[in-house]
């Protein structure tokens, strides 16, 4: 089956950058200068940004060694607890206390972690395999968000295999009520259309088909197990195939279609690279993923070595994500804890961790933009700086600046941040905010002296907090 | 789209000193708009009742023994029920929306519902809000209306067209291209830093200076940022000029009603708003929870009508209610009801045709204990969407429903 790639729900299509791609040499490995500017990039991609120190300590590695210590890492991790420890104590009737403790456990890993593409590519899997609390109960969600840690840098034939039989996904589509005398198609749908092959790439036939291959499966205490008598092992004919199938067979005949195997390209492209990326780059990438066997770590570890990823085609080409952006920011200014609302204010900024709305899981690109969750994004920052006692302190600011100098203060900020990204005009602007009177109109006579000894704590979380907020850090 | 407000790029803090740029304070200058309904200048108001609302003890069968026998302890007394004919009545609670009904300005349609319904709040939620009941939709049923009305590259005058008043944005009102805020608190929809007021300025500075680049999402980041920093001034300088001697309930959900009010009066142009109140899902002790709810949905919309009217425009504004499901038939141990099916929704204005839409839903002739369904809750939307907004309603709803009468 040749097939086509549906990308008619697709909100990031038009998003492509401009110019034009050199597919011939765009899967091949960068050599290109590696400077503060690459190393933030790929920090904010293959994991979730971090502070000036840690981009300056990417620098001297240069790209190709920079990516081993994210595939690779061999520092030890930050100790975490495999599962939330509260879901031990937390009574189950306390729903929403044990959803939350699900989010924190998952957001202080993404925040903490000295190996942050696991997270990262959890989370890719987790907007992918879109389960939500609001169906599944959060302690199912946090073995599965486990799973995707576990397994979202291993062989995609393996993972979806794995996903099939984790119980928050039997639960959330239904696969445990899927019995030979009574087939239950919803996960056997969502297989085809969201998780592999995409829209019109199969027929309601394949999709009988297949549901009954996947029949058999329920849930006992807690655990998946494979009940042979509600399995249908009779004869199926599957995407031109015909056999007895049971689920791994299904799946093994999923990867081998050509067009699943742009279809998981695209994905790939769109959560690492670019919006709406040329189906020239889909077919190469494609092809990678094939050759490896659909070893996600080779096919990732191509995709961030690559020169079309430091291209500035890619360079500040997605919008960061609320949990990229919030994460993404805690981590610059060195806070180490997750501010316990982090969670409402994530669902205010439209992307609540283990709630995705639906099993389409977030739509992403323009989808993340609009007033309501800039408002989110804004006031969050606004709240942190005026809140928390982060690393990167005012007086660690004066320090680096060497001084009470409102344009060097500016530098330090933008630089660290923004990698420089920042317009003379903006950065003419925080230096006026640095230098106008009065912390507050209720400091304004108080403090006649511009930006000095006197005021200049909340002036300099003023201007971090004006840093954060330029229309430049919304993206990744 | 391209909209361009340097104000002043250089030293733009003391420029701006607080007040809004010369393009929104022109366009924001309140006036009131009231007037006669037109196909431009209709409103949908849409009231969801979060939860889980009981049909049974809000549109009472107060003389059918079968009520009384399957809830011998929350069933409401049939000489306090607000008498709609000799069989059914208002819960005592709903005093404001009964005299509304009996003014005819109130359709009641009764066991409202779809087939195979879902007992998940969750999911029988997204159900209702995107109006598909068999395949999960990524944007609302009013969020499709608006792609339709103002297709990609197009937007509504007023940026407060449609809007949510909650901190986020409903499932209803997820659109594909058009920006829909929610609106919390009045207050609290601006960019907020507290007491520093310079800080506050600096940022307009930077948002009117900011421009695209290489970037494809950066020009539109710097459009958002703007219309999100100005909003709530502009939103707040719209509905300045709105008085009313109506006074409403105290509680969140008349607030947010008289804030309705206020943007569907003024030129923030409010065609639609979506409000919300909850939570109905009455698991135990069920009359304290649900009279006191069915009491702030009765009190708000007759105070909002009062308003409205007022105004002149209880004519242009019709109010939709739903809820996620009804109730179980049979009351449980806990002195609760557990999830059910049909349920009946009201629907509220000077145009609607009051009365009652379809019959009460026999307690006898059940399915698994719960109440079948007489009417798809489809052919409300397309009812609404056809004869009072005035769009095709085939394409937003993925297929062709009977309409009812009540408009």
């Amino acid at each position: 089956m040749i097939g086509k790639l549906d990308t008619s729900t697709d909100p990031q299509v038009g998003f492509r950058p401009a110019g034009s791609l050199d597919v011939s040499t765009a899967l091949s490995p960068f050599g290109g200068r590696f400077g503060p500017r690459q190393a933030a990039h790929l920090l904010r991609r293959a994991g979730f940004g971090g502070s000036a120190a840690d981009v300056a300590a990417l620098v001297p590695l240069g790209a190709q060694h920079a990516v081993d210590a994210f595939l690779h890492p061999t520092v030890p991790d930050v100790e975490f607890a495999d599962y939330p420890p509260e879901l031990a104590t937390v009574p189950p009737n306390m729903y929403g206390v044990r959803v939350r403790a699900v989010q924190h456990w998952w957001l202080d890993r993404m925040l903490r972690t000295r190996r942050p593409l696991v997270e990262k590519i959890a989370l890719f899997w987790h907007g992918h395999f879109a389960t939500a609390a609001s169906k599944v109960p959060p302690e199912y969600m946090a073995r599965q968000i486990d799973l995707f840690r576990l397994q979202g840098l291993g062989n995609f034939r393996t993972l979806l295999a794995s996903v099939t039989t984790d119980p928050a996904m039997l639960i959330w589509l239904d696969n445990r009520y899927n019995a030979k005398a009574h087939p239950n198609e919803n996960y056997a749908r969502e297989v085809m259309e969201l998780f592999a092959l995409g829209l019109g790439n199969y027929t309601e036939d394949d999709v009988r088909e297949a549901a009954r291959a996947f029949t058999g499966w329920t849930l006992k205490n807690g655990e998946a197990v494979f009940n042979p008598k509600a399995h249908d092992d009779g004869l199926k004919a599957f995407l031109g195939r015909t056999g007895p199938f049971g689920g791994g067979d299904v799946i093994a005949i999923i990867v081998e279609q050509p067009i699943h195997q742009r279809f998981i390209a695209r994905k790939l492209l769109e959560f690492f690279v670019y919006s709406d990326p040329e189906p020239e780059l889909i077919e190469s990438l494609a092809s990678v993923y094939a050759l490896a066997g659909f070893d996600l770590a080779r096919t990732v570890a191509t995709i961030l070595r690559s020169n079309v990823f430091y291209s500035n085609r890619a360079y500040r080409a997605l919008p960061k994500s609320p949990i990229e952006f919030a994460i993404g920011t805690l981590r610059y200014l060195g806070v180490t804890t997750v501010p316990d609302n982090l969670p409402i204010v994530l669902a205010r900024m439209g992307q609540e961790p283990i709630n995705p709305p639906s099993v389409k899981g977030w739509d992403g690109g323009p989808a993340w933009i609009n007033t309501t969750t800039m408002l989110a994004r804004f006031n969050y920052v606004n709240a942190l700086m005026a809140t928390t006692a982060p690393t990167l302190a005012p007086d660690a600011i004066v320090r680096a600046a060497g001084g009470y100098d409102a344009a060097r203060v500016v530098e330090v900020l933008v630089s660290g941040a923004l990698q420089d990204d920042v317009t003379a005009d903006a950065r003419a602007t925080l230096t006026g905010y640095l230098e106008s009177s009065g912390a507050s109109a209720a400091g304004a006579t108080a403090n006649p002296l511009p930006f000095g000894y006197e005021n200049y704590q909340e002036k300099i979380r003023g201007a971090v907090a004006l840093t954060l907020n330029l229309p430049v850090n919304q993206l990744n | 789209m391209q909209r361009r407000l340097f104000i002043s790029k250089s030293l733009g803090v003391a420029v701006l000193g607080g007040t809004l740029p010369a393009a929104f304070a022109r366009a924001a200058a309140a006036q009131t708009t009231p007037g006669a309904a037109t196909a431009g200048n209709r409103v949908l108001v849409v009231v969801q009742m979060s939860g889980g609302n009981d049909g049974l003890n809000t549109v009472v069968p107060y003389t059918d023994d079968a009520y009384h026998r399957v809830r011998p302890v929350i069933a409401l007394d049939p000489k306090t029920v607000l008498r709609i004919d000799d069989r059914i009545g208002f819960n005592p609670a709903l005093s404001g929306l009964a005299q509304l009904f009996h003014d005819g300005h109130v359709a009641l349609v009764q066991a409202v519902g779809y087939p195979s319904p879902n007992l998940s709040h969750f999911e029988a939620t997204q159900i209702w809000e995107t109006a598909s009941p068999d395949r999960p939709q990524q944007y609302g049923w009013i969020g499709r209306y608006l792609d339709r009305v103002y297709p990609l590259g197009t937007k509504p005058a007023s940026p407060f067209e449609a809007v949510a008043l909650g901190d986020t944005l409903p499932a209803a009102l997820v659109a594909s291209h058009v920006d829909v805020p929610a609106i919390g608190a009045l207050g609290a929809f601006a960019y907020n830093t507290g007491r520093d007021l310079a800080s506050k300025r600096s940022a307009g500075a930077l948002y009117d200076g900011a421009s695209g680049g290489g970037s494809p999402y950066l020009a539109m980041i710097a459009d958002t940022a703007r219309e999100a920093y100005h909003g709530g001034d502009l939103l707040r300088a719209k509905i300045a000029g709105y008085t009313t001697s109506v006074t409403y309930p105290t509680d969140g959900f008349a607030q947010q009603l008289r804030l309705a009010a206020q943007l569907i009066g003024t030129n923030a142009g409010a065609q639609i708003v979506f409000v919300s109140l909850g939570s109905f899902d009455t698991h135990a002790g069920q009359r304290a929870q649900q009279d006191r709810l069915l009491g702030l949905l009765g009190n708000g919309l007759a105070a909002f009508y009062k308003d409205l009217a007022a105004h002149g425009n209880d004519g242009r504004v019709l109010t939709l209610t739903f809820s996620e499901f009804g109730r179980r038939v049979e009351q449980n141990a806990s002195n609760g009801t557990d999830h059910g099916t049909a349920m009946p929704l009201f629907v509220v204005g000077g145009a609607v045709h009051g009365g009652v839409y379809g019959e009460h839903p026999s307690l006898t002739d059940l399915d698994h204990g719960n109440l079948r369904f007489a009417t798809d809750f489809r052919s409300v939307y397309a009812t609404v969407i056809e004869r009072w907004l005035g769009r095709s309603a085939a394409d937003v709803l993925g297929g062709t429903f009977p309409h009812l009468d009540f408009v």
